[in-house]
């Protein structure tokens, strides 16, 4: 079977986002019960999310005074889109890609990017002041994500001398690069909140701003919102797990299963920090991203590069 | 066309079996009410009236919040239903001007599943909008630019006001927007309304609106009070032991509605389920779990520094002991005598100290309670309540918390000055008793 082919590329990859923004609502609650320390209740956890998205789907969609309604609606699908452009080029098994290109990790940066786009649009397409200051916040945060996250990708190619993500994954056969840089994976991770609006970076939506971007969101806009920032998450995840984690490698269990268990940590990882780590002041991540993750993103590209030489 | 229902019917039956997704609108004696929906299983309180399926209006709404409460009626995204927890006597009218309002029983989740299950499965009708869809105000083809005003910002096309120009404090000009909160905006405590001028997300200024608890002649009277426990105490002998139960429950409650803010929605969950069940027993764990969240350096990074106040200028109280002032009733009160009582106090007098203050004064309180034992508190000097000095002839703390408000808020960030506002715990029913309360004492 052909991944590239645009039918079962689409499919394969809508399924792996699906599947992915559903996890991540899983673990989410699961994580959410044992903090609380209520009990785990299994229907709640596992059927909690498709009960939400039905009940969703049922509910009316709301309309603000002059919304941007084309640009409301296209946020969440820009941002969903944007995750999937970011999956479509990890391998997830040996020969089980969808877009080998040669400047994955490249394109990754990009569709990152963009996902800033999305939100922003997001707020500032309904209409409403509060929506809009948490979409004036998330630009005033995008390049301190962005600038780290950048670094720490292009740090994770350097020892595999190419920008492919198949090559970066084939370069973690003897060492994984969350050993040979240190450095690379924490960073990503944090970036990874701010890009996702997760956990303690999330000013965009925040409860400070009795929602945010999503406030004057309801009904299947609604739906589509919440889908579309799991499913950064995921793509978080999933990318987090191919360049830093070493992908499908593993002994024992198949390539596939690796690559799921991996991502599976990362998202544990990010949901714990949602549910431990308090929503960070805006003025006081902007100086912790410029004063110390950048520099040291900076130190682990110097670092791997020097290295790979 | 039969998988096309049956589609629909299997949405459906998933919906109707969701956690039913609540909007709270807290009246008159709504506060002490509410506590309830932190036990009820299956309810999740939600953010903002668009993400609710239910409006749960709860004690009785004034005149002044009736106009709020058909905005927001006329929020919450169809299918919807209100449904109304009765406090004492009296609203009946007022409820009235809802479309339909379902009256259950107050604390009981099994008035609202029914109501729900109904509204999902389209056996009940969804309520239809309180307000005509028509504009707050005639705006369209007035002035030089046809903004509804004269000038270039004049004005409030589709009812809201256009932003004007002013220096920010390195003397840029830049746009200045009015914008008016409350009195139903849930970061804020049920009644508050804010008027305010921001620079992006700088409060440049604030002012407080009216309050909407405010009686008008012939209403019945406010409360009771959350805090009706410890107003009791100034006429009738009461339990020590009961009186720092509810003061460690208030605490606690508190603390939920904190650390909710900063993103921290299970560990706030935990409080709110601590805060109903807790007993004498819990102070061990209690005293563990002030260590574990005074530990928390993401959550003392977000408050520290924040909404300093003084403890000279802030109500006795804990707010004033967080600032330094050391003074609590009960120090002067014999109930207290030989039960080794020492104030707890913090110097900072910032955000971050205010929430120490009312986790160690709640585990303090647990201790006391236990020690207290059988011991009868008599009628007579003033109480300390869970803000602070309750004397009949005082003004309440949440009066004189309010009025400090602008002075406070003026050149924060949007998200500090929603921290500050929630860390002085203020209640805007109180302010209004207290206000009726000094008018007949000063006539």
């Amino acid at each position: 079977m052909s991944w590239s082919s645009p039918p079962v590329a689409a499919v394969s990859i809508g399924v792996v986002l699906a599947v992915g923004a559903y996890i991540v609502a899983v673990t989410d609650r699961a994580l959410g019960a044992l903090v609380s320390k209520q009990p785990l209740r299994l229907g709640h956890v596992f059927a909690g999310p498709v009960r939400d998205g039905a009940l969703l789907l049922v509910t009316r969609r709301s309309m603000t005074e002059r919304p941007d309604t084309e640009a409301w609606a296209l946020a969440p699908a820009l941002v969903t889109a944007m995750a999937a452009a970011a999956v479509t080029t990890v391998p997830f098994a040996p020969g089980v890609v969808v877009a080998d290109v040669a400047d994955g990790i490249v394109l990754i940066g990009a569709a990152f990017a963009v996902v800033m786009v999305g939100v922003y649009l997001h707020g500032w397409s309904a209409n409403s002041p509060m929506p809009l200051l948490g979409g004036y916040r998330f630009i005033a945060l995008a390049l301190s994500y962005e600038m780290p996250l950048a670094l720490v990708l292009i740090a994770a190619a350097l020892p595999a001398e190419s920008l492919s993500v198949v090559a970066i994954v084939a370069s973690q056969d003897d060492l994984w690069n969350v050993v040979r840089q240190p450095l690379g994976l924490p960073i990503y991770l944090v970036a990874g909140l701010g890009l996702a609006t997760w956990g303690p970076l999330n000013m965009a939506d925040g409860a400070d701003l009795a929602g945010g971007t999503a406030l004057e969101t309801s009904g299947p806009a609604r739906l589509a919102w919440e889908v579309a920032r799991r499913s950064v998450v995921a793509a978080v995840a999933i990318v987090g797990a191919a360049v830093f984690l070493g992908g499908w490698q593993g002994p024992l269990l198949p390539g596939a299963i690796w690559m799921v268990l991996k991502a599976l940590a990362l998202v544990v990882v990010m949901s714990a920090l949602g549910h431990r780590v308090a929503r960070v002041r805006l003025e006081r991540f902007v100086v912790v991203a410029w004063a110390l993750l950048i520099p040291l993103a900076l130190v682990d590209v110097f670092v791997s590069g020097a290295l790979a030489l | 066309m039969a998988g096309a229902g049956a589609r629909v019917g299997l949405i459906t039956a998933l919906a109707s079996r969701a956690d039913i997704p609540i909007f709270p609108v807290l009246g008159v004696g709504g506060r002490r009410a509410a506590f309830a929906l932190a036990a009820l299983p299956g309810v999740r309180v939600v953010d903002h009236p668009r993400a609710a399926a239910l409006l749960l209006v709860v004690g009785r709404p004034t005149r002044a919040l009736l106009r709020p409460l058909l905005v927001v009626h006329d929020l919450l995204p169809p299918p919807r239903a209100t449904v109304w927890w009765q406090v004492g006597a009296g609203g009946e009218d007022l409820v009235a001007a809802l479309p339909s309002t379902v009256i259950a029983t107050t604390g009981e989740v099994a008035g609202l599943r029914t109501v729900f299950g109904d509204l999902v499965s389209g056996r009940r009708p969804s309520d239809r909008p309180a307000l005509p869809d028509i504009e707050p105000a005639p705006w369209r083809g007035i002035g030089p630019y046809g903004q509804g005003g004269s000038g270039m910002t004049g004005g409030v096309p589709f009812g809201r006001p256009l932003p004007s120009r002013s220096a920010d404090p390195d003397g840029l000009e830049l746009d200045e927007l009015p914008l008016h909160v409350g009195p139903l905006f849930p970061p804020l405590p049920p009644g508050l309304e804010l008027h305010l001028e921001v620079q992006g997300d700088v409060l440049r200024r604030a002012s407080v609106g009216e309050n909407p608890f405010t009686r008008w002649p012939g209403d019945p009277a406010l409360g009771p009070l959350d805090t009706s426990d410890f107003l009791g105490a100034l006429d009738a002998p009461v339990m020590v032991a009961h009186l720092e139960l509810a003061r460690a429950r208030h605490h606690l409650r508190w603390a939920a509605s904190a650390v909710a803010l900063h993103g921290l929605r299970a560990e706030a969950h935990r409080l709110r389920h601590l805060a109903e069940r807790v007993c004498v027993g819990d102070h061990p764990s209690v005293v563990a779990l002030a260590r574990r969240l005074g530990r928390c350096r993401s959550l003392a990074s977000t408050m520290a520094g924040i909404g300093v106040l003084d403890g000279g200028d802030a109500p006795p109280g804990p707010v004033a002991r967080a600032g330094g002032r050391g003074h609590d009733a009960r120090l002067d009160d014999p109930a207290y005598e030989g039960l080794g009582f020492e104030p707890v106090v913090h110097e900072a007098g910032d955000a971050w100290d205010r929430f120490l203050q009312r986790l160690g004064e709640a585990a303090q309180a647990l201790e006391l309670a236990g020690r207290a034992g059988d011991r009868v508190r008599s009628p007579g000097p003033p109480v300390e309540g869970p803000r602070g000095l309750l004397d009949a002839s005082e003004v309440p703390p949440s009066q004189k918390l309010l009025s400090l408000l602008p002075d406070l808020l003026e050149g924060q960030e949007w998200g500090d000055a929603m921290t500050t506002i929630i860390s002085l715990d203020i209640d805007v029913e109180e302010a209004a008793a207290g206000a009726e309360v000094q008018a007949l004492v000063e006539p």
